[in-house]
């Protein structure tokens, strides 16, 4: 039995319609700057894995994710299965061994982030919003800070979970692993700033990937330079000091000197002061990356 | 409530002056603005948006000060920039909801209104594709949506027809009709042409060397003179004779016939004239003053100082 | 007095043709080049320049072809759309250095000349780099007519400058079209170019689409019937009294700006407007205005390029 409703015939025909499609003002919640600035580090962490963005950008990040993390799953099986007493590479070390995969995200997902709001002047329409230029430079580092976070925590993590399931004993491991990830911290930061500068500087199409790769490259071939020359001279005061020159080795010596771990590049920093300078010389650099990113901004609109 | 109200605004840049003690007071509408090239505007613009300090003066925006509520006016308001500003590889729907959260709002808000908001300024299928492919027009629409997807009390349109051919101009200028009409939207546009600006805005300001030369509503800057134009199909000759045998000051100019409007019983005149002289009638129009006017006078007064 | 004349020119980019079989000839006075974009005005002009070679046809200027031929650039300014220029130069090095590659006997004072009729002598000397868009313009007008040639070639050369600098470079193209030289210029405001230019030249999509003086233009399309707008005494019975004439063929009750009009739709123009003022009389309607609502270059333009 049809459950549809017979139409009453002496009823009048259902009444057409016409439906306003004009223009709609807004009247629903209008957030302020923070959740803008959230979005805009959510938005831009996802970039840098070419989430959100074409099928294409997702191959290379994701590769060297994979190159990240396939020495610490192979470490990690080694451990297990060959019995090791102490995993193969200390935590703290391995950033500093993969520091090319690291350099070389870092390089290509910083034009991505910075170079392209800059290259087809989208910048001026960030700022003709409620966003200013202080928190747009801060969500920007903040993504690729998370980003570079996730790239060189994920490996060591998975690290730590081999050694934690091959039982090696626990009061060796976590203190080391905490060490480590402090060190990823500062060092995400640190490149992130350093990378990130270097790509909205250098705006123009296919610049910004080689400066940020040169940079960092060129950093590391002088501090390893200037060391070998160092060490070759005997000068030990001289060869503590030599990690400032590059990225990677200043985060190392404030991780192995303000937090105690062993040192990846050979030298620690001599002493207190060799700690305080390296300390001092990170925020410093952080500070005037901060600063030259926001100036950069300045002439964005118009 | 104004517009915008500007104080004696003045904005220096080292020995540069780019705009002195300018005192205005904008009414909601449309509203167009025109001036020398380059310092002026722009800075006008920046400053009203909250993004540059002023050296002397002040302004507000819907009632805000720029100089202390510049993330609220930026809310309120929607701008639309002269040069390119479109990454190519990201489509029209993509980009305007992003920037629709970038002015704060929720993400499905923001979907919705950038649905809504590319419809109005007519883009259809082609909002899914990548902008590296759009042509001048579309790319304009597209710059027009995000400064509107916010709904914003205030637009700011800088230039919006530069590089559109005479269709594409049109389109824009329906556009911004419709924006201050329809959407009940404000609207400042800048602009070049005077004749467009006739055509679209209610009032019209004009700066030059950073100073205010004019604030008028275009109404009574266009309004009728006192001389009707005619244009006949045939030989004005007989024509012009009888109208001064009548003792109406006739002008020729050329193929077309400049007559002082003394009453209305002139048209009759020459319908009648033109009639009994078997011509045909072409054109017979009142005159009316142009914006360009006030560039020709202000010109010969002041010696024609450029940017 | 030199003439350009392009015979059954085309140009084509791989499968691109820019202009398709183009034959015109362009001489004394001021011609506007108009068309939609992408329809090929600028690939035309720099055929003319001689800096392309046609892919067929012959472009000639008094005879001889003109493709790299410099004495041909001594006889030929262009004033290229694209803004790229030398920006660390100041405009007075660029222009003189124009006049010495030119090979003129004084290029010092051809130089201070042509800075002079741009009215660029108060910034001749600041770096290209700090002008405004309109500066560079005038900057390369400057160049363009520093060897003083027969003929000038502009394309879009009012792009940027303010009201002002486009009523002196109006008078300035009138000027040396009036001294007998031969000036064509493509442009996108037709207002602009229905002042200045006697005849316009229309491309669309590569093809020659019209030619002339866009009034004869207009006559000549025959198909469509001519708009007109009327206001009278009393619309209604001037709307019936011309309904009853063989040369109209629509009329309509609607209103204008001004308030309510006749809309008129005429099949037979020249009989159209020789009725009008007579039905008027004999009915003792008064016209207060009469307009052809589609003989401006825009309606002419968008009929043609709507084809």
């Amino acid at each position: 039995m049809s459950e549809h409703a017979v139409p009453d015939r002496g009823a009048p025909a259902r009444a057409g319609a016409i439906h306003d499609i004009g223009y709609r003002h807004y009247d629903g919640p209008r957030h302020g700057a923070r959740y803008i600035q959230r979005s805009l580090f959510v938005e831009t962490l996802r970039g840098t894995y070419g989430l959100g963005r074409s099928a294409r950008s997702k191959v290379m990040p994701f590769l060297l994710l994979g190159l990240m993390v396939l020495p610490a799953v192979v470490m990690g099986i080694i451990t297990s299965y060959v019995g090791l007493t102490a995993v193969p590479v200390r935590y703290t070390d391995y950033v500093m061994l993969v520091q090319l995969v690291v350099t070389i995200f870092v390089g290509s997902q910083s034009p991505a982030v910075m170079s392209r709001d800059l290259r087809f002047r989208v910048a001026s329409l960030y700022f003709c919003r409620p966003l200013s230029r202080r928190q747009y430079v801060q969500a920007k580092l903040a993504g690729m800070t998370v980003a570079l976070f996730i790239l060189m925590g994920l490996p060591v993590t998975l690290l730590f979970c081999s050694a934690l399931l091959a039982e090696l004993p626990l009061d060796e491991q976590v203190p080391d692993y905490l060490r480590a990830m402090a060190g990823v911290a500062i060092h995400a930061v640190v490149l992130a700033a350093v990378g990130l500068l270097v790509a909205a500087l250098t705006p123009r199409r296919g610049l910004g990937v080689a400066a940020v790769v040169a940079v960092l490259l060129v950093l590391s071939g002088m501090e390893l330079t200037v060391r070998g020359l160092a060490s070759a001279f005997g000068n030990d005061t001289f060869l503590g000091y030599t990690g400032l020159i590059s990225p990677y080795t200043l985060v190392d010596g404030v991780v192995t000197g303000a937090l105690g771990a062993d040192s990846s590049g050979g030298q620690a920093p001599p002493g207190a002061l060799g700690t305080v300078l390296f300390t001092l010389v990170t925020v410093v650099l952080l500070a005037a990356c901060y600063s030259a990113l926001v100036a950069r901004y300045r002439k964005a609109l118009g | 409530m104004s517009l915008i109200r500007t104080v004696g605004l003045t904005k220096r840049y080292g020995s540069v002056t780019a705009l002195e003690g300018l005192t205005l007071d904008v009414q909601p509408g449309v509203t167009g603005l025109v001036g020398a090239n380059g310092a002026g505007k722009s800075t006008l613009l920046k400053i009203l948006l909250g993004l540059l300090p002023t050296t002397e003066g002040s302004a507000s925006v819907l009632g805000l000060d720029v100089a202390t509520d510049g993330p609220a006016v930026r809310e309120r308001v929607g701008y639309m920039p002269e040069h390119d500003c479109l990454p190519p590889d990201v489509s029209a729907t993509e980009f305007v909801v992003h920037m629709a959260r970038m002015s704060g709002l929720p993400t499905t808000a923001a979907r919705e209104r950038a649905a809504d908001t590319l419809r109005h300024v007519g883009l259809y299928e082609e909002r899914y594709r990548p902008m590296g492919g759009y042509s001048t027009g579309m790319r304009q629409r597209v710059k027009l949506a995000q400064a509107l997807v916010h709904d914003p009390a205030l637009v700011l349109l800088d230039e919006p027809t530069n590089g559109l051919d005479p269709a594409g101009r049109e389109d824009m200028l329906e556009l911004i009709r419709r924006v201050g009409g329809e959407f009940g939207i404000s609207v400042i546009v800048t602009s070049h042409l005077l004749g467009e600006l006739e055509r679209v805005c209610e009032s019209i300001v004009v700066i030059d060397g950073g100073r205010l030369l004019r604030h008028s509503t275009t109404a009574s800057a266009t309004g009728a003179t006192a001389v009707v134009t005619v244009e006949v199909n045939g030989d004005p000759g007989p024509l012009v004779r009888r109208l001064h045998t009548a003792g109406a000051g006739v002008r020729s100019a050329g193929n077309v016939l400049e007559i002082d409007v003394v009453d209305e019983t002139v048209y009759d005149l020459v319908r009648d004239a033109v009639a009994e002289l078997d011509l045909g009638l072409v054109r017979l129009e009142r005159q009316r003053h142009r914006l360009t006017e006030m560039f020709t006078d202000g010109d010969r007064r002041s010696g024609g100082a450029h940017v | 007095m030199s003439a350009v004349e392009i015979d059954q020119v085309s140009r084509w980019f791989g499968n691109v043709v820019a202009v398709n079989d183009i034959t015109m000839r362009l001489d004394a006075g001021v011609t506007g080049l108009l068309g939609p974009n992408g329809a090929g005005k600028s690939t035309l002009i720099h055929l003319m320049a001689g800096f392309l070679a046609p892919s067929a046809g012959t472009v000639t200027l008094d005879g001889e072809p003109v493709y790299r031929d410099p004495e041909i650039y001594r006889r030929v300014g262009l004033v290229p759309e694209r803004e790229e220029m030398y920006d660390a130069v100041n405009g007075w090095s660029f222009v003189l250095a124009n006049a010495r590659l030119h090979k003129l006997r004084d290029p010092e004072s051809a130089a201070r000349r042509a800075i002079a009729t741009v009215e660029m002598a108060d910034s001749q000397h600041r770096d290209i780099r700090g002008y405004s868009k309109g500066m560079k313009q005038r900057i390369k007008m400057a160049t363009a007519i520093v060897h003083d040639p027969a003929v000038l070639l502009l394309d879009e050369p009012f792009n940027g400058m303010d009201p002002r600098q486009r009523l002196h470079l109006m008078e300035l193209l009138d000027r040396l079209g009036a001294e007998g030289r031969t000036i064509v210029f493509s442009s996108h405001i037709l207002e602009e170019v229905e002042q200045i230019a006697g005849r316009i030249e229309v491309m669309v999509a590569g093809r020659h689409a019209a030619s002339g003086d866009f009034r004869e233009i207009r006559r000549l399309m025959t198909q469509r019937p001519h708009q007109y707008t009327i206001q009278s005494s009393d619309d209604r019975a001037l709307a019936s009294a011309l309904i009853a004439q063989p040369s109209v063929s629509g009329v309509e009750l609607t209103s204008g700006t001004d308030g309510s009009i006749v809309a008129v739709q005429a099949t037979d123009f020249a009989a159209f407007v020789h009725a009008l003022p007579r039905v008027a009389a004999r009915e003792g309607i008064r016209l207060l205005e009469v307009r052809p609502a589609d003989e401006s270059l825009e309606s002419v333009f968008a009929y043609l390029v709507a084809r």
